[in-house]
């Protein structure tokens, strides 16, 4: 994998998914993730063959009235990732047109003890009804997993030291919950 | 008080659990320690000076006489026999080991209790008022309103790595006795004409390096849509509050930085969209968890006064005896809204015998069976680190004295110099700048006569290690602030702050002193005071009405060094 490349923040092998209602798992990823450095100009072949990118917000803020860039995300091999200081309400058209443009959109996490990105996911899910995946990328470990899931992610880049049979078994601690959030309803005992 | 259900209990033990695992993946070095901190701190245990320390979460400052055993064998089986009572209403173990920290959780689940977010950047544990569901003063119990917002905010996932702490009071009475306007929210729960309860929503107060007084941002709150305001509340602070310094990143700073009626906007902006959603409050869950607040069974008592019990009482008591419980009826009683019953407060402030708000395993035991025998098996914690007795019958009140003096809990100070209020300090905090408790100590002693102290009524003085402001030194009428100057420990004092509704943040009167030097200072201050006050009027009034010249004369009168440029500490993460 490029490690290397500067244009790549991530590429990981496999993603944890968590699909509401589902059960935890490990899967290939599919998507690499782009800085938006080294913009040359419609969507960059990150890795030879590899076509989907998570772009970040502010290129497509720059870029989405291009006739390229928008055939690319009809095409599928466009997701936009959001970082922490990002105020997706103040963008709200743009998201509301993501919807339909974009397969995939995550949530960045510049330090894992940073929770702004849980308000993102929050948003996404309540106020724009984004019903497609939601992945947590950048500093994500295993001991942020649960609240992820409950406000609304839905698949994790787990940073890459993070032990990922350790990460699946996260899930399932709680069988309770004190409040409603995306993923399940606040337990009321059976009257 | 409230009793867990499956739901409660369930979680509890879930928690426990996986901070069991937390702490196998750190002692097995797979989670680093950089990386365990947050963790650890939000289930309330810290890495002191000398060893962890573990805060345990007394709700709203409600305890059992059960829950008060188990503290008292905690302290004996895990620490060193005894547990510090805190400014937030916790209690604080000073000694406890890492390894052994998940069998301290596990025990205290057994008996409904937690550690769960009484440290770390999340929602802290709810203040509110000692004398709820008693207080004469009272508009509303808080109590539901304390324990519906108590499992809300419980592991709540959007806002668990919030920029800062957040704290939460709650009052619901006249007077303010959760210092309501220094918290990130203060809520103040009160009636409107058709009888419905609702809240007023105070944001941005709180001490530390700026202290701030909260500001009005949301009247007549309907108590159902708590929840949604709350959250749009947490939102915005989570949003944009800041995150680059640590030192700016309470919600106070952002609050200041917007004015509160943009703040104020943009959490409406937001409410508006949730207001009408499912989070809020539901009637059947407040009757399930307000069926626990009712009133105890009181018996049909006549009320009595206190003249009416000195005199009751007089053939019972020797000389020595009448005045100290005279003292003790005058000055630890407060009045009760059931005739025929009062609220005892045990002191926790011996004059310097032990640090204030400690409590030896054995007091703690001796305590649990007062509450047993006198008040409904129930406590209180109050912030000035004291417990309270809240339904004792009047004429069980010599009883009650003669058995809690053994333990020496009947000094008769409440709300007096030696009643003061001290964080740990750098005896045991690795956050503090200087000690506390010796100088608590010192002054405790220096004023160690009761005839003096109850001529001078009420005054409070407040003392912090570092500018954390634990010992709310800040809303002290008499303010000591531990410092650091070139590694050695000086101290600040500050003027003329309150707590109530009247609430004011103390002022510096300049250079800072020597630990040697400040009980003369105080007693220069007081000396000022006495010379001055005019009949009954109390060390705030005369200070009040003197302004700051004449007490900074007098402090600074022996002063070693006349000026001193002082170094404040960092704002770490403190209580």
């Amino acid at each position: 994998m490029s490690q290397e490349n500067p244009n790549l923040i991530s590429s990981h092998k496999d993603i944890l998914h968590f699909p509401k209602g589902g059960k935890p798992n490990l899967r290939p990823n599919e998507w690499q993730t782009w800085t938006g450095e080294q913009d040359e100009g419609g969507l960059p072949d990150l890795e030879h063959g590899a076509h989907k990118v998570l772009a970040p917000f502010h290129w497509w803020i720059q870029h989405h009235k291009e006739q390229d860039i928008l055939a690319c995300a009809k095409n599928g091999q466009i997701g936009i990732w959001f970082a922490a200081d990002d105020d997706i309400l103040k963008h709200a058209d743009l998201i509301e047109e993501g919807k339909i443009l974009w397969s995939i959109v995550a949530a960045h996490f510049p330090l894992f003890r940073d929770g702004r990105s849980f308000s993102t996911a929050a948003l996404l899910r309540d106020r724009f009804g984004w019903d497609k995946e939601i992945r947590a990328i950048g500093d994500v470990l295993i001991d942020q997993l649960l609240q992820g899931a409950r406000v609304g992610f839905d698949s994790f880049e787990l940073r890459h030291d993070q032990n990922p049979g350790v990460a699946l078994k996260q899930f399932d601690l709680y069988t309770v919950t004190m409040q409603n959030s995306w993923r399940d309803k606040r337990s009321l005992l059976k009257v | 008080m409230y009793k867990y259900d499956a739901i409660d209990q369930t979680l509890v033990n879930q928690r426990v659990t996986q901070f069991r695992d937390q702490v196998i993946r750190r002692l097995d070095g797979t989670l680093p320690e950089e990386e365990f901190r947050p963790l650890r701190l939000q289930n309330g245990l810290y890495h002191q000076r000398h060893a962890y320390m573990l805060r345990v979460a007394i709700p709203y400052g409600l305890l059992s006489s059960e829950q008060l055993r188990t503290l008292a064998n905690i302290a004996n089986k895990y620490d060193r026999g005894y547990g510090h009572f805190t400014t937030r209403q916790n209690i604080q173990y000073n000694w406890v080991e890492l390894e052994e920290t998940p069998n301290i959780l596990a025990d205290l689940a057994k008996v409904q209790m937690h550690a769960i977010q009484t440290s770390g950047n999340c929602i802290r544990n709810i203040t509110s008022d000692p004398f709820a569901g008693v207080a004469g003063d009272e508009y509303v119990d808080p109590r539901p309103v304390c324990e519906l917002l108590r499992q809300w905010s419980t592991l709540h996932p959007e806002f668990a790595h919030l920029p800062r702490k957040f704290k939460f009071a709650i009052n619901g009475a006249k007077e303010d006795r959760t210092v309501l306007l220094c918290h990130d929210v203060g809520i103040e729960l009160k009636k409107n004409p058709q009888g419905e309860l609702i809240a007023d929503i105070y944001a941005g107060g709180g001490m530390g390096r700026t202290p701030i007084l909260g500001q009005l941002i949301k009247q007549a709150l309907p108590w159902q849509l708590l929840p949604s305001y709350l959250t749009a509340l947490l939102r915005v602070y989570n949003r944009f509050g800041r995150r680059d310094n640590l030192y700016k990143a309470r919600i106070k700073i952002l609050v200041k930085a917007l004015g509160p009626e943009e703040f104020a906007r943009q959490v409406e902006g937001e409410w508006i969209h949730i207001a009408k959603g499912d989070d809020n409050f539901i009637q059947s869950e407040w009757d399930r968890v307000a069926q626990y607040f009712t009133k105890p069974d009181y018996k049909d008592l006549p009320a009595i006064s206190n003249d009416e019990l000195n005199s009751k009482f007089a053939a019972e008591l020797n000389a020595n005896e009448r005045i100290a419980f005279t003292r003790w009826l005058e000055r630890n009683i407060r009045t009760h809204q059931v005739s025929g019953y009062a609220s005892v407060i045990l002191s926790l402030k011996p004059h310097g015998t032990a640090a204030p708000g400690d409590a030896t395993a054995v007091q703690m035991s001796a305590i649990a069976d007062l509450a047993d025998q006198y008040s409904f098996s129930e406590l209180r914690v109050t912030h000035e680190q004291n417990l309270v007795l809240a339904d004792v019958e009047q004429t069980e009140l010599l009883n009650l004295w003669r058995a809690a003096k053994k333990q020496n809990l009947v000094i008769p100070n409440i709300g007096l110099l030696t009643d003061l209020i001290a964080c740990p300090g750098g005896d045991f905090c690795s956050l503090a700048n200087a000690k506390s408790l010796p100088i608590a100590k010192a002054i405790q002693e220096r004023f160690d006569d009761l005839d003096y102290l109850h001529d001078l009524g009420d005054i409070s003085l407040n003392i912090s290690g570092c500018i954390n402001s634990c010992g709310h030194h800040h809303v002290g009428n008499i303010g000591v602030l531990g410092v650091d100057k070139d590694g050695e420990e000086w101290y600040q004092i500050t003027l003329g702050g309150d707590q109530g509704f009247d609430a004011a943040i103390g002022k510096v009167i300049g250079p800072s002193f020597y630990a040697d030097e400040i009980p003369d200072v105080i007693t220069n201050i007081i000396n000022t005071y006495v010379a001055q006050r005019n009949i009954d009027e109390s060390f705030i009034e005369t200070y009040r009405r003197l302004g700051v010249t004449p007490f900074k004369e007098a402090a600074y009168l022996h002063a070693k060094k006349k000026s001193k440029t002082e170094a404040i500490g960092p704002e770490g993460i403190a209580s």
